[in-house]
């Protein structure tokens, strides 16, 4: 039965509620209602990623995503996908180092049917998994590894360098794709053993957001997914805990067919969930984020040195977030040269902090990024399970906007200080193997037509996790 | 052991009673300069979107300068009359704005994107952009070197390099469209501020523009927003430019670029055929969505969920540029890549996948499924201000009338199977598609050969 209801209206929440209930098999619900526009977005987090895995099954958590769309007690075959299409409904699934989310968005009246859907195979999934299946999503999942990281220039850097930042042995070592052998090497049996050991109400969050009624919508939930059994057995991740920094400069030089040198680097900063997390994002846009960034002033607009510089954050909440820098050379530049002028930049930036005027601009952006993530149902209802699996209250991503708008400069500075700094990070440079000859009719499609590939996009796809 | 769970199953739920959606109506006006204005209203969307289409599509490119278009898209955003090109960029940033340009063969389009609490100061920038851009030279130097730097990337990614071979294989010598939309490195050298600034004068001006405004306006007073701002852009009337026809080869044919060790083959697979002023477009949508659309459509079922020789296939139409009269052409295609060692066979399943298409046709409950997707997906997909101005303005730039996305859904829901299987039918002809294959020759080029597809050629990649 529902209980521990509740319903906030916190400030800074841009007028956003979301009530939370948990069903007697452990199953926690958020709702939250918006009735602008006539869909619903169904989420559901499950608390298994990457992270998980074990020696020798790296990519298991990602194929089991797959196998998830493969039909399920109730469900034949492709059935996940063509019921929710056919209900003029959208759909998909992703895994991440820690967490595998399923989602489906779908007109108001159709909402039911989703629900039912995340029951079927939250609670009768190896009704349906078969040999069959396994081998055909196996070699799926090994051409996704191919058209997404083997097969293109540079495909591989964030899983080289995701080896070099977290230690061989750590949790995070691995990226979520896996490797080649390890997919090669996973069983049926191991499939079976990952759904009873992760796939179960207690281990979930769904979020249902948009045109509901609310009281509606936890009487299906309460229907659909509350017989299903709770079970524990559930083990404890690897302990993902690392010193604040890393204490030297890692390094790694890879000779491949690439276009153009480049430079990447990982930094290791503060877990996400903390306010060092959030004054490290603003520190990373200030340096490294849009076209007005110091990075790309200096080494785009100033020295011309890049074709492309930028700094992402890769939040992380059970081991330490990453600080991804990319910077794409211009010409013949070497690498030293661009190096150089980044520890520059980086070290002026950690004596003198951000100005003013760049805490203005690095808080509108992130202000920016949070509106849209909240103004669709979808994106709302994936942040809500994010704050409830990662930190325990869904309510947290209704006030996460204002947490970066509190951040101060000291703040900013402090943690660029401490982080930001040559011996904590894990340093990637590519070098081509022949030099890169540019071809006397080069054509470039503006678009490139995968992108328009879709009426409606709908695959299942790997987080790429960046 | 079976594996029957302990839940307790219910039969699968019923839908409830559908509510009324509508793609919503612009309401259309003009500038006293004669800047034409869409709006629409999206209550709750606080980030307001806004596009604006300059008809200066790329077959104005004079000769021997292709790029041009693109070089003067991306410096709108490198200074004006009022702001040096880092202040123009920061100040963008600091509304929280972001604002992309590019050249297509339509024209050149820059969309917007801000928070409405900042829109008029955005809508500010945007306007002193178009109105007095600085074209200063070292900033333009600057994004030719930089636009030199990036052919290289763009050659070196399968599904680009695939979209170039494409284009040169459709269209005559002498047409812009087989040449790349942002120049080659033979063309972008000889760009410089004088090229652009000429580009713009000949062809920028708003008379002969649109600006496409959407998102919760609630407590905004556009009119004199605009007023202060797109509405102090001044230039010339002229009258619009005739659009060149389409033509394209299509004789069934294979070209390899050659990738030695590559690990999978990019498949493109194209021709040209009707654009959305054609009858037949609702129904090529319908058939094109049912063959290749999605996962469970007739591609991926064969090639991904059985067979899995690939991460997903898909069929598309994607508009290439329209006219007036009707005359423009769309790009219809399928793409996606397949493991090197399965090529031959993928190829195969694929012909197969369009023959037994051409000779049973669609059923009845594929065509309901899509029709149910396509139609019913409308509210979630056009749920962000974005997403409306987006098809808004590509209404208005394929010379479509406001009210034609909320007449396609009607006219998608009327279409029955035996038109569009039809549809797809002649929008994939087996006899008459141009095939480019990015993968290892040597791995693919027999067991292509064998197939009886149309005469194989390599080219080398570069």
């Amino acid at each position: 039965m529902p209980m521990g209801h509740t319903a906030t209206d916190q400030a800074g929440t841009g007028g956003l509620t979301a009530t939370e209930h948990r069903l007697a098999n452990g199953l926690r619900v958020v709702l939250s209602e918006d009735h602008l526009t006539p869909v619903a977005a169904v989420c559901l987090w499950y608390d298994v990623g990457s992270r998980h895995e074990v020696k020798g099954r790296t990519g298991l958590a990602h194929l089991f995503e797959h196998l998830m769309f493969q039909g399920s007690g109730q469900v034949k075959g492709n059935g996940h996908f063509e019921l929710v299409q056919g209900a003029g409904g959208s759909l998909n699934g992703t895994t991440s180092f820690e967490r595998t989310n399923y989602f489906e968005t779908m007109p108001t009246h159709q909402l039911e049917l989703a629900l039912w859907l995340e029951a079927d195979r939250m609670g009768s999934l190896l009704a349906a998994l078969d040999d069959e299946s396994m081998e055909n999503q196996r070699d799926v999942v090994k051409n996704e590894r191919r058209q997404r990281y083997d097969n293109v220039p540079y495909g591989t850097a964030f899983e080289k360098l995701t080896a070099l930042a977290y230690p061989e042995g750590h949790p995070y070592h691995h990226t979520p794709i896996g490797s080649m052998a390890d997919l090669d090497a996973a069983t049926l049996e191991d499939a079976r053993a990952f759904f009873r050991t992760y796939y179960a109400p207690n281990n979930a969050v769904l979020s249902v957001v948009g045109d509901i009624d609310p009281e509606q919508t936890l009487a299906w939930v309460e229907k659909y997914f509350g017989s299903i059994p709770s079970h524990d057995g559930k083990p404890a991740p690897r302990d993902g805990s690392l010193p604040e920094i890393i204490g030297e400069q890692l390094r790694e030089v890879v000779e491949e067919e690439v276009p153009a040198r480049a430079l990447m680097a990982a930094y290791r900063l503060p877990h996400d969930g903390t306010h060092e997390a959030d004054a490290a994002d603003l520190a990373l846009t200030v340096l490294g984020g849009g076209e007005s960034s110091r990075l790309y002033n200096r080494l785009v607009r100033r020295d011309r040195t890049a074709v492309a510089a930028g700094f992402g954050l890769l939040r992380l909440a059970g081991a330490p977030s990453l600080g991804w820098l990319d910077v794409k050379t211009s010409g013949d530049v070497e690498v030293p040269v661009i190096e150089a002028a980044i520890d520059e930049e980086l070290a002026r930036f950690a004596a003198e902090g951000p100005t003013a005027e760049e805490m203005e601009r690095a808080q509108a952006q992130l202000e920016r990024e949070w509106l849209d993530r909240l103004g669709t149902v979808a994106g709302r209802a994936d942040e809500l399970c994010r704050y409830a699996v990662l930190f325990g209250d869904p309510q947290l991503a209704l006030t996460a906007v204002q947490r970066v708008l509190e951040v101060s400069a000291e703040d900013v500075q402090a943690v660029a200080a401490a982080k930001l700094r040559p011996d904590n990070r894990a340093v990637l440079v590519y070098e081509p193997t022949a030099p890169a000859e540019i071809a006397d009719s080069a054509e470039d499609a503006a678009d490139d037509p995968e992108s328009a590939a879709t009426v409606e996009a709908t695959d299942e796809n790997e987080e790429a996790a960046k | 052991m079976t594996e029957l769970a302990t839940m307790e199953f219910h039969p699968q739920p019923q839908a409830g009673e559908p509510k009324v959606w509508a793609f919503p109506a612009p309401e259309r006006g003009t500038l006293d300069n004669g800047l034409t204005l869409l709006r629409c209203h999206r209550p709750g969307q606080q980030v307001v979107a806004v596009e604006v289409l300059l008809d200066a599509p790329l077959d104005a490119e004079p000769a021997g300068l292709d790029g041009v278009a693109t070089i003067m898209a991306r410096a709108f955003s490198e200074g004006t009359d009022k702001h040096s090109a880092e202040e123009f960029a920061a100040e963008l940033e600091r509304c929280g704005a972001t604002l992309d340009a590019h050249a297509d063969h339509p024209g050149v389009r820059l969309s917007l994107e801000v928070p409405a609490s900042r829109l008029a100061k955005a809508l500010g920038l945007l306007a002193d952009a178009l109105r007095a851009p600085a074209f200063a030279d070292s900033e333009v130097e600057r994004l030719v070197r930089n636009r030199l730097d990036e052919i290289p990337h763009e050659l070196a990614n399968p599904s680009r390099r695939a979209a170039k071979e494409l284009s040169r294989e459709l269209f005559p010598a002498d047409a812009r469209m087989s040449r790349p939309r942002q120049g080659t490195e033979e063309t972008v050298e000889n760009i410089d501020s004088a090229a652009v600034r000429a580009f713009y004068e000949k062809h920028v001006r708003p008379a002969t523009a649109t600006a496409v405004v959407v998102g919760d306006l609630t407590d905004i007073d556009l009119d004199a927003l605009l007023g202060d701002t797109l509405g102090s852009w001044t230039g010339s009337t002229a009258q619009p430019r005739p659009v060149p026809p389409v033509t394209a080869d299509d004789t069934g044919r294979v070209v390899i670029v050659d990738r030695p060790g590559a690990v999978q083959t990019q498949l493109l697979i194209g021709r040209i055929g009707a654009d959305r002023h054609a009858r037949v477009w609702p129904a090529q949508v319908l058939g094109t969505y049912c063959l290749g659309g999605t996962l469970t459509s007739r591609l991926d079922r064969v090639l991904r969920e059985e067979k899995g020789y690939t991460y997903g296939v898909r069929s598309f139409g994607q508009v290439l540029r329209s006219a007036p009269d009707g005359s423009g052409a769309a790009m219809l295609a399928i793409s996606g890549s397949v493991d090197t060692p399965n090529t031959g066979p993928a190829l195969d399943d694929l012909w197969k996948v369009l023959r037994t298409l051409a000779e049973g046709g669609l059923t009845d409950a594929e065509r309901d499924v899509a029709v149910q997707n396509l139609v019913g997906v409308a509210p979630l997909k056009y749920e962000t201000a974005a997403a409306v101005a987006s098809t808004l303005a590509d209404q208005v730039e394929q010379h479509l009338p406001d009210d034609y996305q909320a007449t396609l859904y009607q006219q998608l829901a009327a279409t029955g199977t035996v038109e569009a299987t039809a549809a797809v039918v002649n929008a994939f002809p087996v006899d008459r598609l141009v095939t480019i294959l990015v993968g290892d020759a040597a791995a693919i080029k027999e067991p292509v050969e064998a197939l009886g597809i149309g005469e194989v050629k390599v080219v080398t990649a570069e």
